[in-house]
Parts: structure tokens; C-alpha cells; sequence
């Protein structure tokens, strides 16, 4: 398994539910931008699953050097890569956070899944798990910027999808709503639609084993933003969501 | 939006329910800005605690320290960060042959809860506290640094930290030793005890069993009152165990677990309703004597067997007594005891009776000292501070004392017994209600 976003609290659940499961990889290579951190999550599998992993230092904010991630190939590539960045209110016009916000969810990250994609279709096998996010659905006040980067990855990764069918590659969209991690801590989230780290790698888990094309967590979130595309622009610009 | 963390914050019991700043994360260097920034943080592992016991002005939760660091399986020796649970340390270890030394009744505590609470199990007179396996921990102090305490190192520290209910700093991690098992299976027997006398006999009988509790029905009076049934225990060995379970002697027991999903209304957990539970659980042995093997989660962990039983209290939540009383007086302390809450009226479903060896002197902040403790549940309701007045007095007069873990309303002689505790950058709402007199 490859995982993008190695810090995220996810990927990490994502990848512990798989072990838990009981999935093997030969190894686990966690891409990193924090190589440190990530170094305690690898030897908490090795000690709870005796997961063996590498990690191999990527942050996208930075050139890449693709010659490290040559000999990288599995079925299977997770990633988590993300950035939430300053709300409308406090960053719309803050350019250095727009563009952080751009890059890590879309603009540098495109360049990464498609290095993936390009090896899984000349093998005609395996799996992508990218998350998105429901706030691609439609661009709101409160914070378009990461809604429109994650609506272009959305685009991409449905357009990829649909290149790699006939190529015999699978590509899981998923779209989480609300999420208790770091990146959301002591915002107002509404419990029942919030979901754990955990309950959120569950979810993927099942949908990843199903061969699902798009999967929302927690599935609610299918029928909110049902209800929220079909809002009419007239209505919609005058919300405050 | 700004980032709001104040939430509202309870323990198990649900009393009482505050509403502070809670904070969590992995990052030491995040932690020292925590602790710097603020006077009066507490640290909070899985809020298996009672009482406000674990809650403060500012509470760091230590749910994101969840990582296993190392587990040395040819010594049975585990380190990992302060948040990870019991429950996930036995997920590995039994399969590998180990079992904690020491257990709780619940799997769901932290390893720095552990710590900070210094907790015991059913096997206190044969093996002690947590304490006597841990090895070292990393705790961070009033000026953010971090410490590695032992008994060679800053053992000032370690030693007023174990039992210290978190208020000499935040525990980050800690190594500890388990213990061999050839099975997961107890040997177990209960015997039927008519009697608070007869309960006692045995008690003294099952001195070289590893693990000796009682279930208590507290609602019996008169020449009934203590009916119990004792529980001994013993690690099943693999060579005892029928041939069937002799092939995988280390299972892992299958996960079904019931939840209940919502608080029951005030009305069903009346003394009525405990009452007949008590009955049935008693007279469902019909042999005063059964001896059998059952798997490790039955005989340790009960009521964990429910998840969120303690929704079915009801929204008013409830509170834990547990006290000891010295040994020398404690027959004659436990029968006032239990004939002041079965007069009351008020009771839980079982009550727990263990007697304690003695402690380690060295582990000065811990709760056993060489006696008898019960420990039972109390639903909050109108005549509960009297009740718990009158058994604090009963407490008091025997000269004995309250666990911390567990306290929500007991008198401040029979909880201010933590030394070296005193900080003002580390305090929780149970340390200043003490220090208070309130």
C-alpha cells in the first residue's frame, strides 16, 4: 500500500482498520511530509501487526524528486493529502494561504496521483483511495477556496476514473463531511454528523472492498448535499452556510 | 469561524457534567504550548473515572497519544504513549501469551490513567498496584519539560505522580511489564456466602488464590445482610483446560457487544427493579459451590460486556463509593456499612467487596491500605448527599478513606490524602472541591 498524507488521522485509521482486517502488504510505503511524525505511526503498526513500512520524505509544497518514488509500486494507494487553510473570514485574501490551499489539494497533487496512475494502468491493476470532500459539492461562503480546489479534484478524479475503467484500475472518491481530527478541532460540528477517524476508515473500508466510484462519510452526507446541489443559485447566494 | 474548544466534559457516572476547554494532541511540542499557556490543566485519559475527578479549567485529553511504541516479547515488556487503553494492550498481549499484572474492573482506562488513578484489581493482596510493573513513564512538569521518571530517575517524581490523580503534569508514555499466560481462561470458583460473616471466612480462606472479589447484595438486611457470592480466580493453565479448548489456549474472545443506546428514563432503575436483579443473579447458582473455566473477559470485565451501561441511570447520572477501611476494625465497619445503605434504601445492582493486602509504602499517593473495600453505585437523586454523609462519618470513624478515583462528594478528611500534589499549574475541579472543604 502507498499512503499520501501520512500524518493524516485517516490515512493512519484507514490503514489500521486494514491490518485489523487483516490485509497484508509486503510494505507499506508512507509518503511524508513530516517524515518524523509518521516514524511513530510506523512502529505502532510494526508493534500492533508487525507491519513492516518505509517512509519516503514528499511534500508537495516542494520540488519532487520522482527518482525516490521509482521503485514504489503497489494495488493499492491511499491519500489523505489535504489542507483545510484559513476560513473566508479570516484568510479569503491572504495569497499565500490560497495558494497552500490549491497546491496541496489539487495543483501539486495531481502531478503525484497521476505518477501513481500512470504505473497502476501500464500493470492493468489496482486501486486509488483519494479524499476529497463534500465542500466540493458547491462553492460557499465560508470557505470556497478549499471548496473549489477539492471540486477540482472531485472533476479529476471522476475523469480519471472513467480513462482507467477500460484499463482495469478502480478510483474510490471520498467524500468526507464532517471528520473529528486535528484539522477540525474546536470547530461547532454537529455530533451526529461528525464522524471519527475510525468510524471514517470503516466506511471506507467497506466501500473500497465493494468497488464502490464515490463514497460519503457518514453516508448521510450523501442526501445533505443531495439537498444542498439542488439549492437554486437565487436561494443559495443568500445563505450563510 | 474561531475554534471554540470549550465543550462539555463528564466522566462515566455523568455527574457532574462542566463545561470547559478541552484540548487534544500528539504533538510534544503543541503540549508544552498547551501547558505553558494555561495554569490549572488537567490531563484526561478515557473519562472511565467518576466523579470530577479528570476535568479542570483546561483538560488535555490524551485520546491522539495512542501509539504502541515497543513490546519486548521475550521479557513481556510494553511501552506506548499515555492514551493507548488496557483494552488494546490485552489485543495484543494475549495472543503472545501475556496479560497485565494488574486489571481494573473496566479494560477501557488509559495507561496514564492507570497511573495517575494507581489502580488495583482483584488480585491487590497477592500482586499490588499498576505501579509495582511500571517501569518508567515521560511525564511533562509545571515548566513543560519533559521528565523520564523511574525509581532511579526523578523518582521524587514517579513516586508522587503514581496515584496523584494528574496533578504533578501530564503523563506522555510509559513502560511497563506484563505477566505469562499459558490460557486465556480463569479457573474459576464461586461459592455462595449466606452471610457478611461467611463472605469474611472465605475471604480469609482464599488467601493463595491470585483473585478473590465478592458480589455484595446490598439491599439484604439482618441475618442476610452481605449475601454475596466470592469469585477465586487462577490463570487456567494450558494443561488443565478440556482437550477442545487446549487447541487454541489463547483466544481472543468474539466481539458482541449490546450497547444501549440511550438513558433509560429516572423510573427504571428503582430499588425495586435492583432488587430482583440482585435476587436473580444470586439464585441463578443454585449449587453453593461452581467451579468451571470461563474466558478472561467474563471474569475481569463484566459490565463491559455492555457498552454505555452507564446510560441505564439515567440522565441524572450516577456517582461511585468506594472507600477502605483498615483491617484491624473493618468486619465491624463494612456490617455498619452496608446496614446504613440497605436501611436507605438506596442501592446499586452489586456491590464489590475486596480485601486489600498491603500496600507498597513507597507508592505513598495510592488508595488500598490493608483492609476491606466496597465499592458501589449510587443513582444522584434528592436524598444522596445525606446518605453519602452518613457513610463518610462511618468511613471516618474507622479510619479510613475514599478513592479518588471514584469521589464526587465526600468529605475532605477522607480524600485530602495526596502529598506532593500541590501546583498551581496542574489542578483538577476534585483537587480544589478538597483543598476546599467543599
Amino acid at each position: 500500500m502507498i499512503v499520501l498524507g501520512s500524518n493524516s488521522e485517516v490515512a493512519q485509521a484507514f490503514v489500521e482498520e486494514c491490518l485489523a482486517k487483516g490485509e497484508k502488504f509486503p510494505t507499506i510505503y508512507f509518503l511524508s511530509s513530516n517524515p518524523e511524525t509518521t516514524e511513530k505511526f510506523a512502529g505502532h503498526i510494526q508493534v500492533k501487526f508487525f507491519q513492516h513500512s518505509e517512509i519516503v520524505p514528499l511534500d508537495l509544497m516542494n520540488e519532487i524528486d520522482y527518482k525516490t518514488l521509482e521503485n514504489i509500486n503497489s494495488d493499492l494507494l491511499f491519500c489523505a493529502s489535504g489542507y483545510l487553510g484559513l476560513s473566508t473570514e479570516d484568510g479569503l485574501y491572504d495569497d499565500e494561504n490560497t495558494e497552500r490551499i490549491i497546491d496541496v489539494n489539487y495543483a501539486k497533487l495531481v502531478p503525484v496521483l497521476n505518477f501513481f496512475a500512470k504505473k497502476m494502468e501500464s500493470k492493468r491493476s489496482g486501486t486509488m483511495i483519494v479524499l476529497s470532500s463534500v465542500a466540493g459539492e458547491r462553492g460557499r461562503q465560508s470557505n470556497f477556496i478549499y471548496g473549489s480546489a477539492k471540486a477540482a479534484l472531485t472533476a479529476y478524479l471522476s475523469g480519471l476514473r472513467n480513462y482507467l475503467f477500460d484499463k482495469k484500475v478502480n478510483v474510490l472518491t471520498v467524500k468526507p463531511g464532517f471528520m473529528d481530527t486535528k484539522m477540525t478541532e474546536g470547530l461547532p460540528l454537529n455530533p451526529a454528523l461528525t464522524a471519527s477517524p475510525k468510524k471514517a476508515a470503516e466506511g471506507i473500508y467497506k466501500a473500497y472492498k465493494n468497488k464502490k466510484d464515490v463514497a460519503y462519510v457518514l453516508p448521510i452526507w450523501a442526501i445533505i448535499m443531495l439537498i444542498i446541489r439542488n439549492i437554486p443559485e437565487f436561494i443559495f447566494k443568500k445563505l450563510k452556510l | 469561524m474561531k475554534p471554540n474548544f470549550i465543550q462539555k466534559v463528564t466522566n462515566w457516572g455523568n455527574f457532574p457534567v462542566v463545561e470547559k476547554e478541552m484540548r487534544s494532541d500528539d504533538s510534544v511540542s503543541k503540549i508544552k504550548k498547551f501547558v505553558r499557556e494555561n495554569n490549572e490543566v488537567i490531563a484526561r485519559g478515557n473519562g472511565r473515572c467518576y466523579g470530577d475527578a479528570s476535568l479542570g479549567e483546561h483538560i488535555f485529553s490524551t485520546k491522539r497519544l495512542n501509539k504502541f511504541t515497543s513490546f519486548d516479547r521475550l521479557n513481556g515488556v510494553i511501552e506506548c504513549e499515555s492514551g493507548v487503553l488496557l483494552s488494546e494492550v490485552l489485543e495484543i498481549s494475549v495472543p503472545q501469551g501475556y496479560f497485565l499484572y494488574v486489571t481494573p474492573g473496566t479494560k477501557y482506562i488509559s495507561v496514564g490513567g492507570a497511573i495517575a488513578s494507581d489502580v488495583h484489581g482483584k488480585n491487590h493482596h497477592a500482586e499490588g498496584c499498576f505501579s509495582e510493573y511500571v517501569i518508567e513513564f515521560k511525564l511533562m512538569n509545571e515548566n513543560a519539560e519533559v521528565m523520564t521518571c523511574s525509581r532511579e530517575e526523578n523518582s521524587d517524581k514517579f513516586w508522587a505522580t503514581i496515584g496523584g490523580m494528574g496533578l504533578t503534569g501530564i503523563i506522555l508514555s510509559a513502560k511497563f511489564k506484563l505477566k505469562n499466560i499459558e490460557s486465556s481462561y480463569i479457573r474459576q470458583e464461586s461459592i455462595k456466602a449466606e452471610n457478611l460473616d461467611e463472605v469474611f471466612r472465605l475471604f480469609d480462606e482464599s488467601e493463595d488464590w491470585t483473585y478473590n472479589v465478592a458480589w455484595i447484595d446490598c439491599f439484604q438486611k439482618g441475618k442476610n445482610l452481605g449475601r454475596s457470592i466470592l469469585m477465586r480466580g487462577e490463570h487456567a493453565l494450558k494443561a488443565e483446560l478440556t482437550s477442545n479448548l487446549q487447541k487454541k489456549p489463547l483466544k481472543l474472545k468474539e466481539k458482541f457487544k449490546p450497547t444501549i443506546p440511550f438513558y433509560f428514563p429516572g423510573f427504571v432503575l428503582n430499588s425495586l427493579s435492583i432488587k430482583i436483579f440482585n435476587f436473580l443473579f444470586y439464585n441463578k447458582q443454585t449449587k453453593k459451590q461452581l467451579n468451571n473455566f470461563i474466558d478472561y473477559e467474563t471474569f475481569f470485565y463484566p459490565l463491559d460486556v455492555i457498552n454505555n451501561w452507564n446510560k441505564i441511570y439515567g440522565k441524572s447520572g450516577f456517582i461511585q463509593y468506594q472507600m477502605v477501611i483498615p483491617k484491624e476494625n473493618g468486619k465491624e465497619g463494612m456490617r455498619q456499612i452496608l446496614d446504613t445503605i440497605a436501611k436507605s434504601g438506596n442501592g446499586s445492582f452489586l456491590a464489590v467487596l475486596k480485601l486489600f493486602g498491603k500496600n507498597n509504602p513507597q507508592a505513598y499517593n495510592s488508595f488500598p491500605v490493608e483492609g476491606y473495600t466496597l465499592a458501589l453505585d449510587f443513582k444522584v437523586n434528592k436524598g444522596l448527599k445525606k446518605l453519602v454523609d452518613q457513610l463518610d462519618t462511618i468511613v471516618d470513624d474507622f479510619g479510613g478513606r475514599i478513592y479518588l478515583t471514584k469521589d464526587s462528594m465526600s468529605r475532605s478528611s477522607l480524600t485530602n490524602y495526596l502529598q506532593n500534589v500541590d501546583s498551581s499549574k496542574f489542578v483538577s475541579l476534585q483537587h480544589k472541591r478538597i483543598v476546599n472543604n467543599n
